[in-house]
Parts: structure tokens; C-alpha cells; sequence
């Protein structure tokens, strides 16, 4: 066995060849407090440790450490037969953020089929913005795990390549599962609104909520304007949660068309719906909306009128 | 070199407080001169300290470009400071905090990003866009440990400071202090020191009774705003009172920026919002006062509006992040945030400038009165400055603090300070037959309630400060039977100094100010002909307390027309007024 | 004044089954803030010595076998 000049990490590594697994457990939380660059090699060597618990003490503590210097070691652990190791494993990957990392998580990806393996490695691979992690990303597109295809959306989103984006309006309009849809239409929003428009309009009307919730989003972002007609639907939507993003979409993109719905939305039982379309006829700010302000500043909820004073604010300055 | 038998232990920087600027602090010294000693000094365990042991749930005072520019900032703080502030310091927090976000950012702290990887702000309120969630944000202390391992700061944790030392010259010279497992004492000699002991949080007594049910972790107890005023250091307007919106009897705070942009509120008994003002500030929480003392009180935290992935969302974010017992708090008592609204109080009081403006006097280097003394964090005394700001100036201190070291010999110590300090900290365990810490403590925080605590009434404050010098007689009569005793007894000795500095210090300035921080009955008014200034408390040449003002540096940034607006805001009525 | 000592149902419990502490584990004796858990001499194992909590949970969250349960502190139940 090694031995090591420092004391305090050479009495952890004699700890850690006991027989008694809890003792070598005990030896791996020291890890924790050494200072010592060498004691990520006694982590990686617990991580590979037979005792199930030593390799879960492990697994947690590795995030204490600089990743970079166990990259492998932790892709290999995200095979391990243990949730919580891998789990750990995952977690610790995702903080890399190391360039240099980017190679073996690369290989990594190509060898691994297990979902929970390959969700983990596109976790670690998002912050990165590898050109070379497009391919195999579009490809998990299509995967039959949706942890997966929720990764692959997030790394092409961070990547935020134009050939991609037919996949992602693809995945945001066809993906069976609702976070997949959300995350892929959130995504859109690094793409002009010639390219994707279209498909966000069409997202509006999606089954769950969330997703109608980010398309609305999505749109304001990109100030897309030929969705005006589209987000005035929007106002009618069953939920206040959708109704809100849309007028706070139609907000942004500050069309005087637009002015008798939000005017309806300013009239709302909820609260937060008054709020948001008093903020949006602020910042359309023409005369049309001064009514509706007008009513607002005797609104019974003060959030309502304190947007009131600074829409009428907004009113005064553009006449 | 040894007094008294003890070693002299020799550092060029030292650290008092391991939470969140302390660290950032001592790593940044190591990062401007790896050659240097750096020591950090921790009275609990840095792995787990101070007010973001189990890490933050997001950003409030984030000024990232595209959403907020510093001008912008600093205006907001000043008007919600009405008037009394240091702009120089905001301003240098306010070029400073994007830098620092990317740095925090770069070191694998979670801050919430949209699906393309830009940073995922929220706007909480019109005027300004400064709220930048952390769902994931519980990994902060574990990554700070990571840095200053991997920088060789010397860690020494158990380990409380009780009195700054100085060179004949009036420069700082080290600290003085105890270990709290073993009660031995420990003298460090340091070229340059940083405090960063947090909030004094054990100053109120909160409404369950329990003296450590505190809104601030009750570790912070004021210590670094004792230790500053016996060394010399001025404390600024120290009556501008912390006071949270907190749940009732649970300690956990409001959380109104984490469910804030999800379109959860602050609402009456009624479950409408009534709160008129924009800004967090004393304005603010006069309004929640007034409310909870009303008719249509108390207050709630509403939620029940929201949709169950929305509430699933908050409960994550609430229950493992910051304060994560509060889920077990709320089983507790069977309140389920999707069946009924949260009751709401205000917290005890304290100091603390994360949410107010009130601790050791501070400029925009970090430094203090004292020279090679630097403080950051929620004992300094900029304003509103949170995490965020506890971060940034622990790397200004951290930068401050090298710069003065560079050239410093080695100071000199006055040894008969230091034996009569010893015989202070040694003296509670050589009382057998005296008063427990506990009891001590009780009766002042329970002083501090009755007689400090706003609305402030001159003569109940004058009763206060007599009170309180009465429990301060008592303090030979200390007793401690055991190492952790000693450190209570310690702390108690604090918080007694700190109870009598928010007595004097709220009798000083004749007007009100800060809403309810400052809220004088008896002078109702703000008075900007007489009190447009900082109050300074400091000791005095005799070694009285004494007060004095300190002018407010020219405004960087003028307010202009938003001063007025905010003016307009304030008299409108509530809701149901 | 001579002293008396008062009872205090305190908030932390250790299972002293799972406690690993005669194993030189000192997790949450170390990272508690307010040093209150210690070593009970009679057991080996971790307890709460002192009632001065703040229920904030590292004691819990770190222990390596989850023994330790943090309540609410009786007052504020």
C-alpha cells in the first residue's frame, strides 16, 4: 500500500484497509477535512471499496473534492449497483464544468445504454457546450426514457445551434411527456421568430398547462409578433396561470390590439391576472389603455394599484 | 513569544467567522498571495456555519446586466434606506456582484437558468429586476470548504473570538479568544484582520419563548459588534433595527421571493394582499405590523390559489433548502399550504445589515474605523447587502486586507490588555455559587422585548437602558460548570453590550426613520434638517458609550423623480384601511 | 444563589442502534452550530447534551446512517 507523507491522510489510508466496514466509512468522512490533494486518490479507492455503504460514504463525499481529478472514477460509478452512488456520481459530474472532462464523458456516452448512466453524463456534458456532444444528444432525442430525451433537450439548448432547432420543435410539439415538451419549448427561445414561431403558436394550445404556460413565454421573449391574435386566445384559457404569460406576453410585444382583452384581464377575479395585465398596459402605454389604469387605481388589491400608479406613470410620460 | 504560559500563535491575515463572507474573504487572500498565512477563526465547524449552513434558496440583490444596471441598484437601496446610506459602498457591491455571481457560478454553485443555460431572472416587482432563484442552492458551504482546502487556508473551528487586540498606534494587532470545547484560551498576533461574525441575532427574545428559536442563527450573537466597540471602531445607526416577516412561532423566513414569481403572496385573514410598499424595508414592515395588529389580522403566507405543481415546486425548494425543518413544523400542526394560508408574525429584533443598515461602520474598502480592522457580511454596516453582498465584500475585505498586511511588520501586543482579558474569560469558571448563563441571557432578550422593541417609547427605552445596566452589574456573578457554559457566558457578556447599544442608540436619533426599524412614538416624523446623517455609536475617550453623526457622502447616483414616487406610495391607504 | 437543575425534553434524537460513533464517526457533533450534541460517555453513542437547538438539520442531513431526527423544539410544536 502507498504510504503518505502527511500524517493525518496516511492514518485515514491505514483506516481505510480495515476489516471492519464501518470503520473504514468512518475513515472516508476524514477524507473530507484533508487539505491534501493526494486524498482524492483514497476517494477514488473507496469508491470501489465492496462494502455497499463504504461506496455510498464515498459517492457523497465526492463532491467535496474537484471533480476533474475523478472523472472517470465517477463515470464508472455511475454504473454502480447502488442508487445512491450513482445518484452522487451523477451530481458530482454535473459541478465538473471542466473542459478537460469533456473527452471521457464523451466516450462515456457512447458506451452506456442505461438511462439513468446516460441522463447523468448529458447532465455533466450541458455546461460544457461541446460541438461534439450534438450528435449523440439529437440522437437521445428519441430515446424511450424521458429523463433522457429531458437532457438531450437541455445540452442542445445550451448549445443553441440553428440546425438543431427543427429536433427541438419536433420534440416540443410530438414528445409524449409534458416536462420534455416544456423544457424543448423553453429551449426555442435562442431561435428568431421566422424559425420557430410558427410551432410556439401551436404549443399555445398544448394539453398541459406548463407547457402552454412556457410557450407563452417563449413567444414574449422573442417578441414575436405575429402571435398577438394567437396570445389574445391565450387570455381565455381556462387556467389563470396560462392567462397571466400570455398577457404578459402581449405586454412585450406591445401591440394596441391587444388593449380591450387585457382590458377584460384587468377586470379578473384573480388577482395576480389584474396584476399582470395592468403591467402590460403599462408598457403598451397608449391612450387606449388609460381607462382601464384609471378603474385600477382604486383596485381593492394594492399590488394592482401600485402598477396602476407606475402604468399611469408610463401614460402621462408618452402623451 | 507567550503571556501567561500561552503561545502567541502568529498569522499574517486572520478570519474571525467561518459562514459566508469569512471564507470568501480568506480564500481571496490566498488567491491575491498564496505565500501569505491566512487563518480562519470559527466558533461552530465551517463545514456547517452561520446563516447559509443548509445553504440559500436564491438571490434577492442580483444586479445582472440585461435586467438591472448598478445605478438603478443603488437608487432602489437608498430610497429604501430613506436617505441614509453609504452610496460608495452600494455602488462598489453593485459593479461588483455580477463578477461574483459568475465566479460563484464557476466554482459549481446552482443559480436557476433557463433551457438555453442564460441566468433565470425574476421580476418580483416593477421597478426593478433583481431576484435570481437557487432551487438547488443547498451545495453553497460544502463548495466554499472545498476552496479553502484547496487554497491552504489554516481552518481552526471551536474556537470564539472575545476581544480584539491593538498596536500602540491604534492599528489592529490580533484577537484574543477561547475554545469552546476545552475553555483554553488562544492569543493570535495578525497583521491584518477581518471580522465577519454575522448578525447580533440573540438580541430580541423570539415569541415562542425558546431563546434559540431565532430568525439568525443564534451562533451569531453579536460578538464582532462587541468586540469592534471595545476596540475602538464606530457602529452606525445601530437603532435602524432588523425586523423579518417571518412564519409564527416557526423561525423561518417569509419566503416571499421564492413564491413570489410562482404567484404566492402576503395576505390579510381575508386572504387579499395589503401591502403597499415595493421595497424590502422598515416601510414595509411597518405595513405588516399595522396589518397584523388590525382588524382584518393576523397576516398569512397564501398559497392555496396556486396549482399542485406550483405548490410541489415550493414545497421542494422550502423544505430542503435554508430552513429545511419547516416542513416538519408544518406537519406538525397539520397546515398543508394547499388547504389553508400560513400565519405569518415579525421576528425579534436584531441587528443585521443584510436586511437593514446597521453594524460596524464600514466604507467601500471593507475597512472600519480602526485601521487593519475590515468587516463584511451582515455586521457591516452596508446596506441590504445578503448573501450575495456578505460574498462580494468578503473578497473587497479579503483584497483590503493584503494590501494593508504587504508591508506590516510584525505588531506589537499589549500584554496587560491581554492578562486582564484572560482574567475575564477565565472568571465565570472560577464561580461556583453565581447565575447560570441561561437565566442572564433570558432577562436581558426579555428587557430588550418589553423596553426596545418598536414602536419605541422614549421613556420605556430609558427604563430599558437601566434595566439592562442592572443585568450588567450582575455579570461578576456569572457561573459556568463547563467549557460550553464559558462560551454562553461569553456570549451573554455580548449580548448585554449589544442591548445596550440599541438602547443608547435608538435614544439618540430624536425622530423616526426606516419604518418600523425606527419607529418612534414619540417622534413620529423623519427629520432630515436634523437627522439626514449616519448616527455613530463608538467608546469614547473615557470608555463611555457615546454617540455622535457621521455626514452622508455625496449620492453617486441622485434620486430624481423615484423618490418622490415612493413618497406617493407611502401615504396611500391600505386595503381595508 | 445555589443552583437547581430543570428538566428539558430536548429536539434531537440519536438511534442508538444506527449511531456509529464508537467508530470514531463525529459527524454531527461536528457540524452542529451550536455544539450541543455530544459523546454520552456511558453509551459511546451521540446525544443531545445541551437544549439550545436551532433546528437546522445538517446533525440529520449529514449523518452517514440516519440516526439522528431533528423535531421541533416543544414550544414551537
Amino acid at each position: 500500500m502507498k504510504t503518505y507523507d502527511d500524517p493525518e491522510l496516511q492514518a485515514i489510508a491505514v483506516k481505510l484497509t480495515s476489516d471492519d466496514p464501518g470503520i473504514r466509512r468512518v475513515a472516508v468522512m476524514d477524507l473530507v477535512d484533508s487539505g491534501e490533494p493526494e486524498a482524492v486518490e483514497l476517494v477514488i479507492h473507496a469508491l470501489n471499496d465492496p462494502d455497499t455503504n463504504v461506496r455510498q460514504e464515498a459517492a457523497k463525499v465526492v463532491d467535496e473534492f474537484e471533480a476533474a481529478d475523478m472523472a472517470d472514477a465517477l463515470i464508472a460509478a455511475l454504473g454502480d449497483n447502488d442508487e445512491v452512488v450513482r445518484n452522487s456520481a451523477a451530481h458530482a459530474l454535473a459541478d465538473l464544468k471542466d473542459p478537460a472532462a469533456g473527452e471521457p464523458l464523451l466516450k462515456a456516452l457512447d458506451n452506456s445504454t442505461d438511462a439513468f448512466v446516460v441522463s447523468g453524463i448529458l447532465r455533466a456534458l450541458k455546461p460544457l457546450r461541446l460541438a461534439g456532444a450534438q450528435s449523440p444528444a439529437l440522437k437521445c432525442l428519441s430515446d424511450g426514457d424521458p429523463r433522457v430525451r429531458r437532457e438531450a433537450v437541455a445540452v442542445l439548448g445550451w448549445l443553441k445551434q440553428t440546425e438543431n432547432l427543427p429536433a427541438l420543435v419536433e420534440t416540443a410539439q410530438r414528445d409524449e411527456d409534458p416536462e420534455v415538451r416544456r423544457a424543448a419549448t423553453g429551449a426555442l427561445v435562442y431561435a428568431s421568430p421566422q424559425q420557430v414561431g410558427q410551432a410556439l403558436i401551436g404549443l399555445l394550445q398544448d394539453g398541459h398547462w406548463q407547457v402552454r404556460c412556457e410557450a407563452a413565454n417563449s413567444i414574449g421573449k422573442l417578441n414575436h409578433q405575429a402571435a398577438v391574435q394567437p396570445l389574445m386566445d391565450a387570455t381565455k384559457d381556462q387556467l389563470w396561470q396560462v392567462r397571466e404569460k400570455a398577457v404578459d406576453a402581449l405586454g412585450k410585444l406591445g401591440s394596441t390590439d391587444s388593449i380591450p382583452v387585457l382590458g377584460e384581464c384587468s377586470k379578473d377575479a384573480m388577482s395576480n391576472l389584474r396584476k399582470a395585465a395592468i403591467g402590460a398596459l403599462g408598457a403598451i402605454a397608449h391612450s387606449d389603455c388609460r381607462p382601464f389604469v384609471e378603474i385600477a387605481m382604486d383596485d381593492p388589491d394594492p399590488d394592482v394599484r401600485k402598477l396602476a400608479r407606475w402604468a399611469m406613470s408610463k401614460l402621462d410620460a408618452a402623451a | 513569544m507567550k503571556i501567561n504560559d500561552i503561545p502567541v500563535i502568529e498569522t499574517d491575515i486572520l478570519v474571525i467567522g467561518g459562514g459566508t463572507a469569512g471564507p470568501m474573504a480568506a480564500v481571496t487572500a490566498k488567491e491575491q498571495n498564496p505565500d501569505l498565512n491566512v487563518m480562519l477563526l470559527e466558533k461552530a465547524n465551517v463545514k456547517r456555519s452561520g446563516a447559509i449552513s443548509m445553504g440559500m434558496d436564491g438571490l434577492n440583490n442580483a444586479v445582472v446586466p440585461g435586467h438591472a444596471t448598478p445605478e438603478q441598484y443603488v437608487k432602489e437601496i437608498t430610497i429604501a434606506n430613506d436617505g441614509v446610506v453609504h452610496q460608495p459602498a452600494l455602488m462598489a457591491y453593485a459593479t461588483r456582484s455580477f463578477p461574483m455571481i459568475e465566479k460563484l457560478d464557476s466554482w459549481g454553485v446552482h443559480f436557476q437558468k433557463d433551457e438555453t443555460g442564460d441566468y433565470d431572472m425574476k421580476k418580483v416587482h416593477h421597478l426593478g429586476t433583481y431576484v435570481l432563484p437557487m432551487p438547488e442552492g443547498h451545495n453553497v458551504k460544502k463548495i466554499l470548504y472545498r476552496r479553502l482546502r484547496r487554497n491552504r487556508v489554516q481552518i481552526e473551528n471551536r474556537f470564539t473570538a472575545t476581544r480584539l487586540l491593538k498596536d500602540p498606534d491604534g492599528n489592529i494587532a490580533g484577537m484574543i479568544g477561547v475554545n469552546t470545547r476545552t475553555a483554553e484560551p488562544i492569543i493570535i498576533r495578525a497583521k491584518a484582520v477581518i471580522m465577519a461574525t454575522g448578525a447580533a441575532g440573540r438580541l430580541g427574545l423570539p415569541t415562542s419563548g425558546y431563546l434559540f428559536g431565532t430568525y439568525e442563527n443564534p451562533a451569531n450573537n453579536g460578538d464582532g459588534h462587541a468586540m469592534a466597540y471595545h476596540v475602538g471602531a464606530d457602529l452606525a445607526n445601530l437603532e435602524c433595527f432588523q425586523v423579518n416577516p417571518l412564519l409564527k412561532d416557526y423561525n423561518g423566513p417569509a419566503c416571499a421571493y421564492v413564491t413570489g414569481p410562482l404567484g404566492g403572496f402576503t395576505s390579510n385573514a381575508f386572504g387579499e394582499r395589503f401591502i403597499e410598499c415595493d421595497y424590502w424595508s422598515g416601510q414595509m414592515m411597518l405595513e405588516f405590523f399595522k396589518e397584523l395588529e388590525s382588524g382584518t389580522g393576523p397576516v398569512f403566507l397564501k398559497l392555496d390559489h396556486l396549482a399542485e405543481e406550483t405548490i410541489e415546486e415550493i414545497e421542494t425548494v422550502l423544505h430542503t433548502n435554508e430552513r429545511p425543518s419547516r416542513g416538519r413544523f408544518h406537519e406538525g400542526r397539520d397546515v398543508n399550504y394547499r388547504q389553508r394560508m400560513v400565519e405569518m408574525h415579525i421576528s425579534e429584533v436584531g441587528f443585521c445589515s443584510g436586511h437593514s443598515a446597521s453594524g460596524v461602520w464600514t466604507d467601500e474598502t471593507g475597512a472600519t474605523t480602526v485601521p487593519g480592522l475590515y468587516c463584511a457580511g451582515d455586521m457591516a454596516s452596508v446596506a441590504h447587502n445578503y448573501m450575495l453582498g456578505a460574498f462580494v465584500y468578503g473578497q473587497i475585505c479579503g483584497e483590503s486586507a493584503v494590501e494593508f498586511a504587504k508591508d506590516r511588520g510584525e505588531p506589537k501586543l499589549d500584554e496587560d490588555f491581554i492578562k486582564q482579558e484572560l482574567e475575564r474569560i477565565q472568571a465565570p469558571m472560577k464561580v461556583a455559587d453565581g447565575i447560570p448563563p441561561e437565566q442572564m441571557e433570558y432577562k436581558v432578550r426579555r428587557l430588550v422585548n418589553d423596553y426596545l422593541q418598536p414602536p419605541k417609547v422614549t421613556k420605556k427605552m430609558e427604563i430599558g437602558l437601566e434595566r439592562i445596566l442592572a443585568v450588567r452589574a450582575d455579570v461578576g456573578q456569572l457561573c459556568a460548570r463547563d467549557p460550553h457554559e464559558l462560551l454562553r457566558a461569553m456570549e451573554v457578556q455580548s449580548i448585554i453590550d449589544c442591548a445596550e447599544m440599541a438602547a443608547r442608540a435608538s435614544l439618540y436619533r430624536t425622530e423616526s426613520r426606516w419604518g418600523l426599524y425606527h419607529y418612534r412614538v414619540d417622534y413620529p416624523e423623519q427629520n432630515d434638517a436634523e437627522w439626514f446623517y449616519h448616527s455613530r455609536l463608538f467608546k469614547d475617550e473615557n470608555g463611555q458609550m457615546a454617540s455622535g453623526k457621521r455626514p452622508i457622502a455625496d449620492y453617486l447616483v441622485s434620486l430624481g423623480e423615484e423618490k418622490d414616487a415612493y413618497r406617493k406610495m407611502r401615504v396611500q391607504k391600505a386595503a381595508n384601511g | 444563589m445555589p443552583i437547581a437543575n430543570h428538566h428539558s425534553s430536548v429536539p434531537v434524537i440519536v438511534d442508538e442502534d444506527k449511531c456509529i460513533a464508537d467508530k470514531g464517526c463525529t459527524v454531527c457533533i461536528d457540524v452542529c452550530p451550536l455544539d450541543v450534541l455530544w459523546i454520552n460517555e456511558a453509551t459511546g453513542k451521540a446525544h443531545m447534551k445541551y437544549d439550545e437547538c436551532w433546528y437546522c438539520m445538517p446533525c440529520e442531513a449529514d449523518c452517514p446512517t440516519d440516526a439522528v431526527t431533528v423535531n421541533i423544539p416543544y414550544l414551537l410544536r
